[in-house]
């Protein structure tokens, strides 16, 4: 896998989060501000994994309509369906950290980083090495 | 034989440490915490990285110190930290430590303030793993590395909310 291909693999999964947390914050107002919150750092990071791509001379994924995130007819499917997306997105950002250096590598591990603390935030466990299975 | 809590006490304990590391380095312990955490390493050379294992070595030893530290002067927040010194033990392994630790007597009487001061190490602790992962040579370590920042910074918060 190249730095590229590990970007575009990250990518579907921010336009998977970013579709995601509406629909959890619209259905769940117990989780709405969290939602809110979250979905902005994951607009951020959407565009800048965008902006990097296309200059890279790249063609970036493109969302999908929908996706099947599983049931959400409670706030704890919920935050399974979230943390599943976080999980996902810390493992491409952890493979991204490999296949790249500098500013790049920084870029992956702090927003695995981030990834990590969204996973704890939606009631996952703390684990010794998030990214990892 | 001679706990780790003796060898602190003597100012040796940091040796044990470098000891255990070198000793990784003859036996390319980079591939070793690379395969402890279920990445399979690749065939690339290890040895320049080996420095900055025996680094974080030493100070993810010093993070295990702080957490058990912390859970015997405060007994009653032992069972809340025991996920945390799991974690810490985790980390040193993968890095070619030790399995027994020494005390740090310095810790804080109040609970609030001990958990505190722990929470911060774990967070300081972090923002250097994240550093190292970038001057890692090796993609794999890099890896290790930087998820390891992930984990501390996961601690963090998380012991940051327990008092």
């Amino acid at each position: 896998m190249t730095a590229i291909s590990a970007m575009q693999k990250w990518l579907a999964l921010e336009h998977e989060a970013v579709w995601l947390y509406p629909l959890v914050g619209a259905r769940f107002a117990e989780v709405i501000t969290l939602s809110r919150r979250t979905r902005e750092a994951h607009l951020v990071t959407r565009d800048e994994l965008l902006e990097r791509l296309q200059e890279a001379g790249a063609d970036p994924v493109v969302p999908a309509l929908a996706y099947d995130v599983g049931p959400l007819t409670n706030v704890a499917e919920a935050r399974i369906a979230v943390r599943h997306v976080e999980t996902r997105i810390a493992a491409a950002c952890l493979t991204l950290v490999g296949e790249a250096s500098g500013e790049l590598r920084d870029f992956a591990t702090s927003s695995l980083r981030r990834a990590a603390l969204d996973e704890l935030a939606w009631g996952g466990p703390p684990r010794a090495f998030p990214g990892l299975p | 034989m001679t706990s780790r809590r003796a060898l602190l006490g003597t100012g040796a304990g940091a040796l044990a440490v470098a000891g255990a590391v070198v000793v990784g380095e003859a036996t390319h312990r980079l591939d070793d915490a690379a395969r402890a955490i279920g990445i399979k390493p690749r065939p690339r050379p290890a040895v320049s990285d080996d420095a900055l294992i025996a680094r974080v070595a030493q100070d993810q030893n010093l993070v295990l110190v702080a957490i058990e530290s912390t859970s015997a002067r405060h007994p009653e927040l032992t069972g809340k930290l025991a996920p945390f010194a799991e974690i810490g033990q985790e980390h040193v392994t993968a890095v070619g430590g030790s399995s027994t630790v020494p005390t740090d007597d310095t810790v804080d009487a109040d609970p609030a303030r001990a958990v505190k001061a722990l929470a911060q190490t774990l967070s300081t602790t972090s923002a250097a793993r994240a550093k190292d992962a970038g001057m890692a040579v090796s993609p794999d370590l890099a890896r290790v590395l930087s998820s390891m920042s992930a984990g501390l910074a996961q601690g963090a918060r998380a012991v940051g909310t327990l008092v």
